[in-house]
């Protein structure tokens, strides 16, 4: 019997070739990219899922009350995690941990590496293996450190590594270290990793600030005892908090600020560490988004749903042609559960040829695809026995649906209605009802692929202030003092004439290729107010090489003398501190007294999905610089490029020059809109692809059915144009009724994304138009195709089978 | 007695009217019968012959085969009735063109859960008694369409039914192919086997021991 089913089942695919191969076309490029994005999404979810207590352990945060709103801090100052362990009950374990560059020297080479200074608890509560030391104590004294197999390899090759002793860059002095332990490789789904590891109390912070409650600079993660609950926990904290950071909940309360519903204005909270990687603080509290991979998993799903819907639809079609056999059958006995089952036989073979062509095309797709999307999944994130399970069993169902609907009815059929060819339902409705599913979300994701691309366009195209075409930012990495550098930089250039200024800044723009970002804020009293400000470290030139104009008063000037107590602010700054005249401000900290000396125009010093927020520029030797800035002529920028390349190997010959545009810089912030529209386009692409092919099908279908009335009408005297319009004109309309469902949904979702962007693009109904017509167009080219051809055959010819 | 039909009526309601397709039918058939149907074209004829072979149903009256109650019992359980013991020839033959002769001929012995040896035996049997082992593996395409019906017969005889029912069995062939048929259907009748056909013709009605006739649904 099942032999006689695969028989019948493989003569019937070879009769119908061109649905055949639709379908096998259509379901194996779906399964293909679904099995990719799967791939992408369960990467992303599984992000810090590898740690064995990742539902106990927890990241601290504190939310603090500002007469603004809440905010949320998630690093801490340094006596926190001891004193909130002695005093505070419930804690079983707490470590804190600070990510920095470090400068590592071994034999005279110079190694700039990820670490990662921590509490020894750390390895207690996360799970980084340790392969040669002590499991407990990879760090068991101040002085040792451990070092990621890769990285040991790196620095030793293959000898001995534990035991060496290597120097750590600390300041202007090295510091030498023994390698006490190597550590497995972290993994790529980790949103902490390392080369190396060290103690924290040998961070050059740690003394000077072990007594300071108000300097913050690392995460404190801790694992509760047994029995403690969140909230217990949550409670317990309250006069800890209370006590230690008084002196700014004063200031809070000077400044208007309103306590939470518990009275408090400083609250600490734990967030799971298994959501770390999904958290944000933005608004005041912690939300887990886990949207973005969910969103990929929906694209991998509706592209599959439109494939399914195809296949559908071609079998209830090619049903048709397949009563005589139905109806022959049942004569001879077969009842409905076999028939049912022999249908969905061949359902089932076409959906398993189609998977196993699918993991082949993924195979064969995953290096590309990895670099377009950007990922470092592999497909070994799907091997995982819950998901390969849930994929049977979901390809079951999805079988038993697209392959077993069309098999019911088809079964159904009384068998002498079925021998006479006669078959009656209302399976156009269906048919529509599926089309114009198909349509919506092909709309939807077109018309998301527009706007995103828009929306990514206008970020890029920006004016953000300054000159990001003509400037090279380069982390200064080496081990020479930076100000030295920066000097060295701007003589070895002076003579270049495509070389138009050289300056040097503690923080970069955008992204650069070392990948390090970071915020510095200060705050201090003004007139009984509490204001906070980002702070920024420039060398002098540093306005002149960003094209940044000043409103009013003077930058940073050499013949000015000393100008370490002058600073320079924007206009939201100005704003902030609320005076006439901003330059007659004086502010005063400690010993130091700082004057205004000049307000700049607000340029996007952070990230351009966000506010411009108040800017303070010192100019302060103490204070180490982390980039130098080079501005070329527009001539030549790629020969000035190699000649600053040049420049720095002649400075700083051990370090690796990583300077970049800040053009470039900018893209790379976000690269997380980039992937999304990579991700959304291939979906629109594919999903407009998958439904032409539908629609491609079915007006074959309809064509050959109404072959004879094409005839008819055309031997009455209907001319080629009314009868491809009579033809197509069902189906462009099924197109437009989706049109009118999809439009507002595409607006709701996309406006609702859009809300997150301070700077973006308004949503015309434009973007909205252009996808409806370009699928519009699109439907009608595919459907035009067959019909025009149907239209024009000479009539005689489809007549004479009569 | 092999089948007995008691006041069967079957109508469809079309414009809020009652058309009667059957009305009234009753007839018994013995075992070793060869009746013919007779009538002009929509009186029923073929409505009738489908009532018999379960593959339609009736409205309104009794009808017992081999003393089930037809009219009462399940769909699998009648699907069994007939499967076990009618075998139907079509006028257009019905013969599944994804399948060769030898093929086609299997089909009702695999719903007949038969073992494979058993089909092979049996497949090369039939094929042996009709003369045809030279064309099972052509597909029906292939064919005449006398051989196309002596295809159809044999694969309604296959499985040893009790009761052939033939709708027009010669009404796409030639006279030749035609009395060929016929006489086929004799033979079978001498050997046993109950024939109820559907004709036409009064030379092929000719062929049976007794004709009913039928005028709008209404046995004459």
């Amino acid at each position: 019997m099942f032999k006689n089913y695969l028989k019948i089942a493989w003569r019937n695919l070879l009769k119908n070739k061109v649905f055949t191969t639709a379908n096998l076309i259509g379901l194996s490029t779906a399964f293909a990219i679904a099995i990719l994005l799967g791939m992408t999404a369960m990467f992303d979810l599984s992000f810090d899922q590898f740690h064995k207590k990742k539902d106990t352990v927890y990241q601290l945060y504190l939310s603090n009350q500002t007469p603004k709103g809440t905010t949320i801090s998630v690093v801490n100052p340094i006596p926190l995690a001891p004193a909130l362990k002695e005093e505070v009950p419930g804690i079983k374990h707490i470590a804190r941990s600070l990510s920095q560059d470090a400068l590592i020297t071994y034999q005279n080479k110079d190694f700039d590496l990820d670490a990662e200074y921590v509490d020894n608890d750390f390895f207690t509560l996360f799970s980084y293996p340790v392969i040669i030391g002590n499991t407990q104590e990879p760090i068991p004294n101040k002085n040792s450190i451990a070092l990621s197999e890769s990285t040991a390899k790196k620095i030793f090759g293959d000898g001995n590594a534990i035991g060496e002793t290597i120097f750590l860059q600390q300041g202007r002095e090295q510091v030498p270290f023994t390698v006490a332990s190597i550590l497995k490789d972290t993994p790529v789904n980790t949103s902490v990793d390392f080369d190396i590891v060290i103690p924290f109390e040998s961070h050059r912070e740690y003394l000077p600030n072990i007594d300071i409650w108000d300097s913050y600079n690392h995460l404190v993660y801790l694992e509760l005892e047994e029995g403690v609950s969140l909230s217990q926990f949550e409670k317990n904290t309250r006069s800890f908090t209370n006590q230690h950071y008084e002196n700014q909940i004063e200031s809070m309360v000077r400044d208007g600020a309103l306590p939470d519903t518990n009275g408090q204005y400083k609250q600490f909270h734990l967030l799971p560490y298994s959501d770390v990687a999904f958290v944000s603080y933005a608004t005041g509290i912690a939300i887990v988004n886990r949207t973005f991979p969910y969103l990929i998993l929906g694209i991998a799903l509706l592209i599959i749903f439109i494939a399914c819907a195809n296949f559908i639809n071609m079998n209830i079609a090619l049903g048709e042609k397949r009563l005589k056999e139905i109806g022959m059958r049942k004569t001879l006995g077969a009842v409905k559960r076999q028939l049912f089952g022999q249908f969905w036989l061949e359902s089932i073979l076409i959906f398993v040829v189609s998977i196993v062509l699918g993991l082949i095309a993924a195979h064969l797709l995953l290096d590309p695809f990895k670099t377009l999307f950007n990922t470092q999944a592999t497909l070994s994130n799907l091997s995982k026995p819950v998901i390969l399970v849930g994929f049977f069993l979901s390809l079951l169902l999805i079988t038993l649906i697209a392959g077993g609907y069309p098999a019911l009815i088809l079964s159904k059929l009384n068998a002498i209605r079925a021998l006479k060819g006669k078959w009656e339902m209302g399976k156009n409705r269906l048919r529509n009802g599926l089309i114009v599913l198909q349509f919506v979300i092909a709309i939807v994701l077109i018309s998301g692929t527009i706007v995103l691309h828009g929306q990514i366009q206008y970020m890029r195209n920006k004016d953000l202030g300054y000159n990001k075409e003509q400037v090279v930012s380069i982390p200064l990495n080496g081990k020479m003092d930076s100000y030295r550098v920066v000097q060295l930089l701007r003589e070895e250039l002076k003579n270049n004439p495509n070389i138009l200024s050289v300056s040097g800044a503690d923080n970069n723009l955008g992204r650069g290729r070392d990948g390090s970002l970071s915020t510095s804020k200060w705050r201090f009293d003004y007139k009984e107010r509490s204001i906070g400000t980002n702070v920024l470290t420039v060398d002098h030139d540093y306005l002149k090489t960003l094209d940044i104009p000043l409103v009013s008063g003077r930058s940073f000037s050499k013949e000015y003398g000393a100008d370490s107590l002058s600073i320079v602010i924007n206009e939201t700054m100005a704003k902030e501190l609320n005076e006439k005249d901003p330059l007659s401000v004086k502010i005063q900290e400690d010993e130091a007294t700082y004057t205004i000396i000049g307000v700049l125009k607000d340029y996007h010093f952070q990230n351009i999905n966000r506010e411009i927020e108040p800017l303070t520029l010192f100019m302060n030797t103490d204070w180490d610089l982390y980039y130098a800035y080079v501005k070329v002529s527009p001539a030549a920028i790629a020969k000035s490029y190699d000649a600053i390349n040049a420049a720095w190997g002649k400075v700083e010959p051990q370090a690796e020059f990583l300077g970049s545009f800040l053009d470039e810089n900018v893209d790379r912030t976000f690269r997380r809109e980039k992937t999304m529209a990579t991700i959304i386009t291939s979906g629109s692409v594919l999903g407009i692809l998958l439904s032409c092919i539908g629609l491609f099908a079915m007006s074959m279908l309809v064509v050959t059915q109404r072959t004879k009335e094409i005839g008819v009408r055309k031997v009455i005297g209907a001319s080629v144009s009314s009868i491809t319009l009579l033809l197509t004109k069902d189906f462009l309309k099924l197109v437009g009724f989706a049109f009118l469902i999809a439009a507002p949904l595409a607006w709701y979702f996309l406006n609702n994304w859009l809300e997150s962007y301070p700077f973006r693009i308004t949503l015309s109904p434009l973007y909205f138009a252009m996808a409806g017509f370009l699928a519009m167009l699109i439907a009608f080219l595919t459907v035009g195709a067959r019909t025009i051809r149907a239209a024009s055959a000479n009539p005689v010819k489809s007549l004479r089978t009569e | 007695m092999l089948l007995q039909l008691h006041n069967i009526f079957k109508w469809v309601n079309s414009g809020g009217q009652r058309i009667f397709l059957l009305k009234d039918i009753n007839f018994e058939v013995r075992e070793g019968e060869f009746i013919s149907i007779m009538g002009p074209s929509g009186s029923g004829k073929s409505t009738l012959l489908n009532v018999i072979g379960m593959l339609d149903g009736f409205d309104e009256g009794e009808y017992q085969f081999l003393d089930e109650p037809v009219h009462s019992i399940k769909e699998k359980h009648r699907a069994n009735l007939y499967k076990e013991y009618i075998g139907f020839v079509f006028q257009s033959y019905h013969l599944l063109d994804e399948l060769t002769v030898k093929e086609n001929l299997e089909m009702p012995l695999l719903y007949k859960k038969y073992k494979g040896a058993e089909r092979k035996a049996m497949v090369a049997d039939m094929l042996d008694r009709f003369n045809i082992v030279g064309k099972k593996d052509l597909f029906p395409a292939q064919l005449s369409g006398g051989q196309q019906q002596l295809v159809g017969i044999a694969r309604a005889l296959i499985s040893n039914p009790k009761l052939i029912l033939a709708d027009e069995p010669t009404g796409n062939l030639n006279s030749k192919q035609g009395e060929e048929i016929m006489q086929l259907f004799k033979q079978l009748n001498d050997e046993g086997v109950t024939i109820i056909q559907v004709t036409h013709s009064e030379k092929n009605a000719a062929y049976g021991s007794r004709i009913i006739n039928l005028l709008d649904g209404r046995m004459i």
